[in-house]
Formats: C-alpha cells, sequence, structure tokens
C-alpha cells in the first residue's frame, strides 16, 4: 500500500463512500417498480437524492424534462468528484464525463438531420456546465445552422470537428448520420483506452477492470449488432471496432467478423452471459437479453471495485458508472410508467436492480 | 465590509400602461435583480405571461438572425451602449433585419462558395502531390482493367485497422504522406476484389481522390491544371471578401445599433414575461441592497405615482435565497475576483474578501522578497491601474492586486536585504533566506499556523452568524477541530522543545477526546442542533466512514501546515535563481562588460516574470486549498441586477 496512493486518495475515497451510500436502495427500487404510474414514481423519487433536481413545477415536468432533471445528478457528482481527484487519474474521469458530450454531440447531429427545433433537442442532452468543450450555445447554433456542414463547422474549436468534418464526406454521400456517429465513437473509446494506458499501478489494473469491461462491452456489442443487424462485410466489422481492450480481444472481434458463432465467442469471455441460446436460433430476441446481461456485469465489476484495497481511481470511476446506470433505469421506469407497461414487460430490462422474483423466475 | 451588503426583498404592483417604462427604470437603476414572480399572480389571466414570452421568442429570433449577419460580415458586437438603447418594435425590426440578409446573402454565400471550391482544389493536389513523378496517365489509373487502385486520404489512426481487415484480400495500403493525423494513401488490389476493397476503404474512412475528369494527363500535368485553377480561384475569393468588407464597413454600426435594440426588447419582454399578473396590474418581485431602496422608490415614484411598493428585509440566517451582493472599499474590491472565482461567500456568512487583501501580497511577498522586483511590480501595477496601454485594459481590474503585492515584496526585500537579486546593496533587516534556510522555513510553518487558525476562527465566526451550535462546536473546523489540531501541535512540540506549559499526557488526554469528538462530529451536530436522523446513509457505512474521515482530518491538519513550508521554500528559490543570474552574468563578463548587464537585466525579467507567475499560483493555491477550505464554502447566490444591455452569453 503506497502511502502516496493514500494520501491522493483518502479524501476522493471518503467522499465517494459517503455518495455511495445515498445510492438508490432495493426498497426504493422495489417501490419504484410498483408505482402506479409517472406521478407516483415522481413522488418516491422526490424523497431520494434526485429529489431536489426534480423541484420543478409539476405541469412542466413532462417524462423528457424529468429525465433531463435527473440527468442533473450525473453532472453534479462528474463535476464534484473530478476536481478531488489526483492526476492522472483525473484525465480518466475527464474522458468518462467527455462520453456524455459525445452523446450530446450525436443527438444534436440527430436533431440537425431531423429539423428539429432547439426546443426538442435541448431537454434530450446530458446538462453539462463545467469541463467541456462543447457548450449548449454551440449546440444551439448547431441546430439553428439548418444544414450538416455548417453543423460541423460550429465545433471547430472542439476536438471532435478534425474527426466529423473527414467523416463529413461519407454522410453527404450516404445521407445517414451513422459514418460520423461510429467516428465519434471510434475516436472517443480510442481516446478513452489512452487514459487508461496513462496510468500506473493499481490505478491502471483497476481502471482496466472498471472502464476497460465498459469498453470491452462497448466493443463486442458494436461487433455483435454490425453482424446482426446491420449485415456488414467482415472487413466492415473490423474496421467499426477496436483492437484494445481488457478481457475482450482483436480475435473475438474479429471471430465474430468472420462468422463464427457468436453464442461460443461471448461464452468463452463471459461464460454466466444470458441470451445465448436464444442467440443461436432468434438472433435479434436474444441479442437483447446479452445486451442486458453484459451491462449487469458491468454493474457488479463497478460494485466490485468497492472490495478490497479502496486507494485507486477505480473506485470514482466505478461509482460513476454504476450512477449512469442508475440513470438509464430510472429513463427505463419512466418511459414504462408513462406507457403503462405491465411489470413483466420492463423489469428484465433493468441493469442495477434485479428484483427478488424475476430472480425466482430465472 | 467583512459581510454581503443587507438586502430587501421589493414587491411593486405596477398598473398595466406603467409595465413597460417602470421595468426600465428597474433596470436603469443597476440595482434590482428580479425573480420570478408569475406564481403570485392570478393563474386565469397568464395570457399575458404567454404574450411577452412569444414576444421575447421573437426577439431571440430576431436576435439571432443578427448575429447571423453579423458573423457572416465578421463584425463584432462591439462594446455595450453607453445609453440605454430604444426599444424596437417586432415589426420594425423584422423589416430592418430582411433589408440587411438581402443585402449581404448573395456577396456572403458567393464568397462561401468560392472558399468551398478552393479548399477543394487545394484538397485534390495535396492528394496528387506524393505521386507527381509518376509517368502514368491519370485515365489509365482511372480505367484500369485488372488492377484496382484508391488513392484517397484516411485518419492516420485507421491504417493499422485497414490493413488487419484486409489480411485475407490480396492488397497493399501504401502510405504516401501523414500530416495532422490525416494520412494520404494509395489502396492496391485486384479489381475482382473491388467491392470488397472498396467497402473496407469506405469502413476506414478512407475519402477517395475523385479528381474531376478535366483533370488529365501525367500527375504533373494535372497538378500544373491543378494550380492554375487554384490561382483563379483565390482571386475570385479575393474579389468576394472586398465585397463583403464593404459591406462590413458600412454596415457594422447600423448592425451593432439594431443588435442592441433588439437584444433590450428581448430582455425587457422576457422580464415581464416572468411578472406575475392580476387583473389591471402586474406583480413585480426582486432584490435590491437596502441601502439602495430609497433612490429605487424615488426613480419609480417619478415615472408613476400609481405604483405600489413594499419592502421587506429578511433576516440573515434566511440566506437560502438572497443574492450576495458584496461591499468593500476600492483598495479591498480588487481581490474580490479572486474570492468569486472560488465561489460566492452565502449571504449570512463572512466574506472573505477583506482576509484575502490582508494574507494574499503577505504570502506573496515572503516568497518574492526583492525590493528592484517589488518595486517593479508595483510599477507594473500603477501601469494596469492607469488603464494607458491598450492591450493591458483587460486585466486593470488586477492592477490593485499586483501593487499591493510588489509593496510587500519590497518591504519582504528590505527584510531579506535583497534588491533586484544581489544581496550586496542591502543589509538584510531580518535574515538572509539562502543563508538561514531552517529559519525561513520555520517562519513560515508559524506563519501558515497562524493562518490556518485565523481560518478555524472565521469558521467559528460563520458558525455563530448562522446559529450552527453543533457545527461551532464539534466540526473538524470548529472549536473541537481547534483544540485538536493544537493538542496535536503541542505533542509534536514537546517532542522537540523542552519547557513547553503543558505536558504530553494532558495533551494527549486532550487529543483523545478533542479527536473522538472530531470523529463523531456527525451525530453530535445533528444532537445539539435537534436534527434526525441521528446518522444519515446508514450506521454500516457510517461507522466505516468515521474512521476514514478521521485519518482525512489528521492528515489535512498534517498537509495543510507543512504546505506552508513553501513559503519559505520559495523565499529560498528566489534567491537561489537570482543567484544563478549573478554566477552567468559573471561566467559571460568577467570583467562587468555590456554582457554582464545584459544577462543581469534579462536574468532579472526572467526571474519576474517567469518566478512572480509560479509564486502568484502557490499564493492562489495556499489561499483556496488550505485557508479557504477552513471556513469558505461558497455557494452563494450571485447578485445580478437586471440591465437591457448585457451581452448574449450574460
Amino acid at each position: 500500500m503506497a502511502i502516496r496512493d493514500v494520501r491522493a486518495y483518502s479524501s476522493i475515497h471518503a467522499r465517494v463512500r459517503a455518495l455511495y451510500s445515498t445510492m438508490l436502495t432495493p426498497e426504493t427500487w422495489e417501490a419504484l417498480i410498483q408505482a402506479q404510474d409517472f406521478d407516483a414514481l415522481l413522488n418516491i423519487l422526490s424523497k431520494t437524492v434526485y429529489g431536489p433536481y426534480l423541484q420543478i413545477e409539476r405541469g412542466k415536468l413532462t417524462p423528457r424534462r424529468a429525465v433531463y432533471q435527473i440527468r442533473w445528478h450525473l453532472a453534479d457528482i462528474y463535476e464534484r468528484l473530478i476536481p478531488l481527484t489526483p492526476e492522472p487519474g483525473q484525465q480518466l474521469l475527464l474522458q468518462l464525463w467527455r462520453r456524455y458530450e459525445v452523446d450530446n454531440l450525436k443527438a444534436t447531429l440527430r436533431g440537425v438531420e431531423t429539423g428539429a427545433s432547439w426546443d426538442q433537442v435541448r431537454h434530450l442532452l446530458c446538462p453539462m456546465t463545467k469541463y467541456i468543450t462543447l457548450t449548449t450555445a454551440d449546440m444551439e447554433k448547431m441546430i439553428h445552422s439548418g444544414d450538416m456542414a455548417r453543423a460541423i463547422e460550429c465545433v471547430r474549436h472542439t476536438p471532435y470537428y478534425g474527426t466529423l468534418v473527414h467523416a463529413l464526406e461519407r454522410y453527404q454521400e450516404e445521407k445517414t448520420l451513422f459514418p460520423l456517429e461510429v467516428a465519434l465513437d471510434l475516436d472517443y473509446h480510442r481516446g478513452l483506452w489512452h487514459s487508461i494506458d496513462q496510468l500506473t499501478g493499481p490505478d491502471h489494473d483497476h481502471a482496466l477492470r472498471v472502464v476497460g469491461t465498459m469498453l470491452d462491452v462497448n466493443n463486442l456489442l458494436w461487433a455483435i449488432r454490425y453482424r446482426v443487424y446491420h449485415h456488414l462485410s467482415e472487413q466492415e466489422i473490423i474496421n467499426y471496432t477496436l483492437p484494445l481492450g481488457y478481457q475482450v480481444h482483436d480475435e473475438d472481434i474479429r471471430a465474430i467478423a468472420a462468422g463464427a458463432d457468436i453464442a461460443q465467442v461471448v461464452r468463452r469471455i463471459y461464460p454466466d452471459a444470458e441470451g445465448l441460446e436464444q442467440l443461436s436460433e432468434r438472433a435479434r430476441a436474444g441479442l437483447a437479453a446479452l445486451e442486458v446481461s453484459l451491462q449487469r456485469h458491468i454493474v457488479r465489476t463497478c460494485h466490485a471495485a468497492f472490495i478490497g484495497y479502496p486507494f485507486h481511481i477505480g473506485v470514482p470511476a466505478a461509482y460513476l458508472l454504476l450512477n449512469e446506470h442508475e440513470v438509464r433505469d430510472l429513463t427505463v421506469l419512466i418511459e414504462a410508467k408513462v406507457s403503462r407497461l405491465p411489470l413483466e414487460m420492463f423489469v428484465s430490462m433493468l441493469e442495477t436492480q434485479v428484483p427478488a422474483y424475476q430472480t425466482e423466475q430465472r | 465590509m467583512f459581510r454581503p451588503q443587507v438586502m430587501s426583498k421589493v414587491e411593486l404592483v405596477v398598473p398595466e400602461h406603467d409595465v413597460v417604462p417602470v421595468t426600465q427604470v428597474l433596470a436603469a437603476s443597476g440595482v434590482f435583480q428580479p425573480t420570478p414572480s408569475v406564481h403570485l399572480g392570478s393563474g386565469r389571466l397568464s395570457r399575458s405571461a404567454e404574450d411577452w414570452r412569444r414576444r421575447a421568442t421573437t426577439f431571440a429570433d430576431l436576435e439571432r438572425r443578427i448575429l447571423a449577419v453579423m458573423e457572416a460580415l465578421e463584425v463584432d458586437e462591439g462594446p455595450p451602449p453607453a445609453e440605454p438603447p430604444q426599444l424596437i418594435e417586432p415589426e420594425t425590426a423584422q423589416m430592418d433585419i430582411d433589408r440587411l440578409e438581402w443585402e449581404a446573402g448573395a456577396p456572403v454565400r458567393e464568397l462561401e462558395e468560392g472558399r468551398r471550391k478552393l479548399a477543394q482544389l487545394q484538397r485534390y493536389l495535396s492528394q496528387l502531390e506524393p505521386i507527381a513523378d509518376l509517368e502514368v496517365d491519370l485515365d489509365t489509373l482511372r480505367n484500369l482493367r485488372y488492377t484496382f487502385v484508391l488513392p484517397g486520404t484516411m485518419p492516420a489512426a485507421n491504417l493499422e485497422r485497414l490493413q488487419t481487415s484486409l489480411e485475407l484480400i490480396p492488397s497493399v495500403l501504401v502510405t504516401l504522406r501523414r500530416e495532422d493525423h490525416l494520412a494520404t494513401v494509395v489502396l492496391f488490389g485486384a479489381q475482382r476484389d473491388a467491392d470488397i476493397l472498396n467497402r473496407a476503404a469506405r469502413s476506414a474512412y478512407l475519402n477517395p481522390l475523385e479528381l474531376p475528369e478535366e483533370y488529365r494527363g501525367t500527375p504533373a500535368e494535372a497538378i500544373a491544371a491543378l494550380e492554375s485553377d487554384i490561382k483563379r480561384a483565390r482571386q475570385y475569393v479575393a474579389e468576394c471578401q472586398t465585397t463583403v468588407d464593404y459591406l462590413h464597413e458600412v454596415r457594422v454600426h447600423s448592425l451593432r445599433h439594431l443588435l442592441w435594440r433588439v437584444r433590450a426588447s428581448r430582455t425587457l419582454a422576457e422580464t415581464i414575461a416572468r411578472y406575475g399578473r392580476l387583473r389591471y396590474t402586474y406583480l413585480v418581485a426582486g432584490w435590491v441592497p437596502t441601502s439602495r431602496v430609497n433612490m429605487l422608490r424615488r426613480e419609480v415614484k417619478r415615472i408613476s405615482d400609481d405604483v405600489l411598493i413594499e419592502v421587506d428585509t429578511p433576516a440573515r440566517q434566511e440566506d437560502g435565497h438572497v443574492p450576495v451582493a458584496l461591499e468593500n472599499p476600492p483598495i479591498v474590491r480588487a481581490f474580490q475576483s479572486l474570492v468569486t472565482n472560488y465561489g460566492h461567500p452565502r449571504y449570512g456568512e463572512l466574506d472573505p474578501t477583506p482576509m484575502m487583501a490582508l494574507t494574499f501580497p503577505l504570502i506573496f511577498g515572503i516568497m518574492f522578497g526583492d525590493v528592484g522586483h517589488g518595486l517593479l511590480l508595483a510599477l507594473l501595477g500603477l501601469l494596469l491601474v492607469s488603464r494607458k496601454v491598450r492591450a493591458l485594459r483587460g486585466l486593470s481590474g488586477l492592477g490593485a492586486v499586483v501593487i499591493a503585492c510588489g509593496v510587500t515584496a519590497m518591504i519582504f526585500g528590505f527584510l531579506y536585504g535583497s534588491a533586484f537579486g544581489s544581496e550586496e546593496i542591502l543589509e538584510p533587516l531580518w535574515i538572509r533566506p539562502l543563508q538561514d534556510v531552517m529559519d525561513i522555513l520555520l517562519a513560515a510553518v508559524g506563519i501558515g499556523v497562524g493562518l490556518l487558525n485565523l481560518g478555524m476562527i472565521c469558521n467559528l465566526v460563520n458558525a455563530v452568524l448562522t446559529r450552527r451550535w453543533g457545527y461551532l462546536l464539534f466540526d473538524h473546523n470548529g472549536l473541537a477541530g481547534m483544540i485538536f489540531y493544537w493538542s496535536l501541535l503541542g505533542l509534536v512540540a514537546g517532542a522537540f522543545v523542552e519547557g513547553l506549559p503543558i505536558g504530553p499526557i494532558p495533551l494527549a488526554a486532550l487529543a483523545a477526546v478533542s479527536g473522538l469528538a472530531v470523529t463523531f462530529s456527525e451525530v453530535l451536530e445533528h444532537l445539539v442542533e435537534g436534527r434526525r436522523p441521528l446518522v444519515e446513509g446508514g450506521l454500516g457505512s457510517y461507522l466505516v466512514q468515521t474512521p476514514i474521515e478521521l485519518f482525512e482530518v489528521v492528515i489535512s491538519f498534517l498537509s495543510n501546515t507543512l504546505s506552508y513550508v513553501r513559503m519559505g521554500a520559495f523565499a529560498v528559490a528566489h534567491g537561489a535563481l537570482s543567484m544563478v543570474v549573478f554566477i552567468v552574468a559573471e561566467i559571460i563578463s568577467p570583467a562587468h562588460g555590456v554582457g554582464y548587464w545584459i544577462v543581469v537585466v534579462l536574468g532579472n525579467l526572467f526571474v519576474i516574470g517567469f518566478e512572480g507567475m509560479i509564486v502568484s499560483i502557490q499564493t492562489l493555491r495556499l489561499e483556496y486549498y488550505e485557508f479557504f477550505s477552513k471556513f469558505f464554502s461558497g455557494g452563494g447566490m450571485r447578485y445580478r441586477p437586471l440591465t437591457l444591455v448585457s451581452r448574449g452569453g450574460e
């Protein structure tokens, strides 16, 4: 145990521990799942850590706005933890935070593509105020530009410009956002890997375990989706994925690209993954189950980061990722309650909490 | 001076016909911060708010259109007008903007088109240049029967992946050039694999070189044709630019004028949309410094006697929603921006600006003690304050800070006997840091202990002001924390110094008792303040967290205290760096000729610039992380009086 690590991480670790205890409890999840409708769900949420963000006029709290407000919590914890984290771990958190910027950029590009108004787009974004290169004003300007080439000119000052401007040629040929979005994703994930690579000692090991697992799952799911949904060629799948990873290696991606049995490849990496049997029979149905199962694997990996030696970047990174999954689950719940979906249709999609009765069923 | 200004909540009932002039007066007063009062009005009549909101949206759209024209003509917003601009009707503004858009539209479009064409031609050229020596006709390359050839550019990061993806396909990828993360490449393969190769290249973002048919012959011939076209395109762009420049010249004032009028009208509409509405009146609410309430009342009454004004001054403890207006004498005010850069004080707590004004120059002076360097800094500060140099006007607010730092540096220069890095001109009134290293380091820690205690005392004052008695008694920066800190200091001092008035056993007992109080501060604070539950987030998590927090408190006491050693270390470093300047000067010109003096002057300038910057950063660091963390959390709401001439982003 290096005293330097203890000194650097003792403060942030105590804070993360305190924040970790404010995450939604299984009892709250149960109450949220059982909530009668959207209003009942908001009432329960208002008594949790998300309460302060939902303190706006109830009439204005549409489902979309509620999700937007909930995301403020994510922004708050990122912006609170980043300055407390010592270098070079801070760079990793900044890179994780940039993921939301990339998502915002993609949402804005979709808005430009569909000719949406700023009011339609603004509440789909993740609120971000600090540590950003792309401001809300930039995104508003993009939407008002009304044309993809002009919209991309609005982000000239950001690190995304080079990537987008090069991919623009393909967008103009194919008139689909796919090349722009993939280019952004690949560039972002390469940067994320680079941030992990900059770390040493326990920081590197734990970042690899936590963030590397997330990167693995994304890379693996990309490869599978490109094959199952998009029917891309072997060469295209390889070019649209990354040769980097923690447990998912390039040979796994290349095997999937080359047409190997997906279930077999995934089982070799994640023996406990669900949906693999289905994947061989009805690929699309199995893929949905596999996606949830792999996301749950990330959640378990993040919880595991809180056990054992605590003075490393893995703990704050895991906490932040756990919150992201919590927000994703809340989004699922909000949509389910608004659409009045029966319980059995949405509980299987939750990533952070597996309700007791669902476990029994399995 | 030590606390934010007392604020009053002002509520006005304004007749409908007076709402615009009254809002203009409120904005012109520069002291009124409006708060939304829609909820105070009658819900049935909220159509008025809707109308104003719609009007604000119209103005916002018009403003965006003006800004687009301004951007196209490269016109900036310019400084805000000295007088509040006249309001404008949306229809009038619309006509003006239509005309400006029509006027600027065609030339700007032609310029953009010309630039795009030029960039495209330059891209063709850069792709052809690497194969300039190839003695092959481009038409031959275009129409190869058995060989697939694909020249183009791609992100350098994708090169390896493309090669991997084509491992099983007979092909060769040749990189001709790498520049700014982009690579110019040629992909060769068999024509029968063209489909696979094309798909692979596209997925690796290889943008093919699509040279138009008119560029024929060898690459060298095509390059010559391209260069001639580029020359023509440049000429065309220059002509378009001249037209746009002319428009810029003739329209700069009218565009700015129109922008500020539309912006003022938009702000006014947005402000009124947030007022509450009764049948014939508007309800306006906001915050005003209590000392300015009478002035505001007079100004409003001058517009209309029918306006009813109610004033309420809340107690300091109700600080959650009261905006914070700081009030400091001019010399201290300069330090305000350094404080607000960290955070705004809350309404009920101390304003740390006076403490900052005292401690910042002191810490800077200790680290940068030199009569000559301090004098130059003070002169630089005077120059900044005078605003005589246009390029430095933006920094004029920091002038007083630089002067204060220069003066304290001079004082410590006399104490250290240092002038322009030379220790031969003056006799020290106190010590020479380079010769008495231990003394200066110990003195630095001593001053640090004093500053940390000042911080803790401020925290106690804040706790008393906000009536948080549990926090006052048990927080790690409260009374218990202070006793814990002093008893730990006593124990450490006892190990080195004999004859302390208090023995180690009472000190250890004090440390144990106060340490326990700090460990369980959350429970004790809740108990004293009557807050429940006593433990938040579960007992298990609390019991895990508390020892770590106590450990963190001890570590932070230690690190905060030792952090001040840097003051002494930088005083030593300043002397050492200056000495190096003289040694280098001596080596270059032992006879003290021109070279000697050039090195001395340049060296001194380097020391002032380089070390001055580092010392400023270190001072700020000591203030923010060591001193402020003891008592100041920020989080207060900034006081933003209404103005109709705010900049776009404000």
